[in-house]
């Protein structure tokens, strides 16, 4: 078998008394579609949040390509190709949409300082390279005519879109999208739906995925793994995970204070 | 040197100051409260050379260039001493600890004796100029306004939009916060030297903490995180208590008394400051044409 793109071995996240992630494996190929799900307070953001660096975990790998990830920087961490959206959008909200994706190919800018102060000629070409590729991404989200608006102005199913957008800025091998449904109406998710589908096709990268709409998830993923209370519980293709009764009763369990969407 | 030449050459040097702060506080986000300090690190450095090692040979503005480069790197090096501990931390610890260097480095100055020491340090050169503080007046606006149109200043700014999504967007956020209060500290002490060429004399007790809160006060009035904002502001509050002054006796005494009801009424009607985090127009103007070109 081919080593997997993005790989965490038994990882283990505890805070205090609190084990939030137990012992959590998973895997995915070059191209995989995976989503994970679980109620409230299962340890999924926690998870993301290992994998990007910004917890080290207390025990277990990150493998990215076969290489551990633990303990390296963040942004070296994205730097080698994995990027993320956040559950509560995390845009620089007073940047305009053009700068927000520009900051995202920050690391690929091959001027230095002086260059940048002197606005010599190789600055130019590079900062006429970024825009380019900034906007061509852009018109690929229907943003291209809010270039120039503030984040913070644009509605929020955009936001949304802006974000991954950013995040495909860093040109990822591996996209992580935490709950990007959230707050999204019926329409705009149907339209997330395709979108995610077709990012995947067309950028040819693998996505991990954690969403509550079920609809979504089932409709987008090859592979779901179910996590409650920190414990992968569940593991299979969408139809498997429908039927499985751990997951069922885990959902169920945790209806009354999640209740559908 | 007249009144009024005085006043705008003081104004000058402010305007650096101010300038060089809200890249540090405005513009990255970081809040530093020890700007006089590097001020004072550069002013000492830069009178130092001028008293002993000042070649007499050299032409006074090639000496005085020497000295403003002697006050930037000293205050910058301070700056990076400072700094490299400080800025991983969150910020009021940054707060703190630029509190505590300017402190520190008064208290410093006050216990050497080559520098006067507690008497002052007196004979400094008279080297500065309006031409020449001018002159870096504008390399300073230069070089902020151009560092923002590149990626190095769009990566200063994102640390302060959101320190987190810009790890995560692959940018080494403590090097960029390091690089902006390196920089920021520099020209804080390049405005040192000019200073110290203009007063020829410097006494510990000139960079007290409340010049500290000055400089901060000049930029919040302005907008924390727009130049434009630094430099009104700045003008705002060397010309303000010049006119108290001519007001009379009382109305000069009651000078912070003013800056906080000035503040106050700030805080009420324009929270983000005079210019919000805006440029001037024309600035904006010029950025439009040019991105249009480019
Ligand atoms: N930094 C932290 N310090 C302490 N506890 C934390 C921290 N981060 C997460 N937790 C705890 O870990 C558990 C898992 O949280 P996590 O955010 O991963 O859940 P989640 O599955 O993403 O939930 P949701 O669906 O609500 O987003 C929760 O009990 C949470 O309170
Ligand atoms: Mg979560």
């Amino acid at each position: 078998m081919t080593t997997p793109i993005l790989e965490t071995q038994a990882l283990t996240m505890r805070f205090g008394g609190l084990v939030a992630v137990n012992n959590f494996s998973m895997q995915m190929g070059d191209t995989d579609l995976v989503g994970v799900i679980g109620p409230n307070g299962a340890g999924k953001t926690t998870i993301f949040n290992m994998i990007t660096g910004i917890y080290e975990p207390t025990e277990g790998d990150v493998r990215l390509s076969g290489k551990s990830l633990v303990g390296e920087q963040v942004a070296l961490i994205t730097q080698k190709g994995i990027a993320r959206t956040f559950q509560n959008i995390r845009l620089f909200k007073d940047l305009t949409v053009l700068d927000n994706i520009r900051l995202a190919g920050h690391s690929r800018m091959k001027y230095g300082l002086i260059a940048n102060i002197l606005r010599t000629k190789k600055f130019h070409e590079e900062e006429s390279r970024l825009k380019e590729e900034a906007i061509k991404l852009l018109k690929i989200f229907k943003l291209e005519n809010k270039m120039d608006h503030l984040a913070k102005n644009l509605p929020y199913g955009e936001q949304r879109k802006l974000e991954i957008a950013r995040a495909l800025a860093t040109k990822p091998k591996v996209l992580l999208l935490d709950e990007p449904a959230a707050g999204m109406n019926p329409n705009e998710t149907a339209d997330l739906t395709k979108l995610i589908k077709w990012v995947r096709d067309e950028f040819q990268i693998a996505i991990l995925l954690i969403e509550h709409d079920m609809r979504l998830v089932m409709e987008v993923c090859e592979r779901i793994y179910v996590v409650d209370h920190g414990e992968l519980i569940a593991h299979g293709n969408p139809s498997e995970i429908q039927n499985n009764p751990k997951v069922i009763e885990a959902y169920l369990g945790a209806q009354s204070e999640e209740g559908e969407q | 040197m007249d009144y009024l030449a005085h006043l705008t050459l003081n104004t000058g040097i402010f305007i650096i100051l101010a300038v060089s702060l809200n890249l540090i506080n405005g513009i990255c986000g970081q809040f530093s409260l020890g700007h006089a300090g590097f001020w004072a690190v550069g002013a000492y450095t830069g009178a130092a050379y001028g008293v002993f090692l000042a070649p007499e040979a050299l032409p006074d503005f090639i000496n005085l260039f020497i000295s403003c480069g002697i006050g930037f790197v000293v205050a910058a090096l301070s700056g990076l001493l400072i700094g490299v501990p400080c800025l991983r931390l969150r910020g009021d610890y940054l707060a703190i600890a630029t509190l505590g260097f300017g402190e520190i480095i008064r208290i410093l100055i006050m216990n050497m004796d080559v520098v006067g020491g507690p008497r002052g340090f007196t004979n400094i050169p008279n080297w500065s100029n309006l031409f020449w503080v001018y002159f870096w007046v504008v390399i300073t606006i230069v070089f902020c306004a151009n560092l923002l149109r590149g990626t190095h200043g769009r990566a200063i700014i994102s640390i302060r939009e959101d320190e987190i999504a810009a790890d995560s967007m692959g940018i080494y956020t403590f090097k960029y916060k390091t690089l902006a209060f390196v920089i920021g500290a520099g020209f804080a002490g390049l405005a040192g030297s000019l200073f110290a060429h203009a007063q020829q004399f410097l006494h510990p007790n000139g960079f007290t903490f409340m010049w500290s809160v000055i400089i901060l006060l000049m930029i919040i009035l302005g907008g924390l995180g727009s130049i434009t904002g630094a430099i009104v502001g700045a003008v705002i509050l060397t010309i303000l208590p010049e006119m108290l002054r001519f007001m009379g006796e009382t109305v000069s005494q009651w000078r912070m008394v003013i800056y906080s009801i000035l503040l106050i009424c700030l805080m009420l009607w324009r929270p983000s400051g005079i210019f919000g985090k805006h440029e001037f127009n024309i600035l904006k103007f010029f950025k439009k044409d040019e991105e249009a070109t480019s």
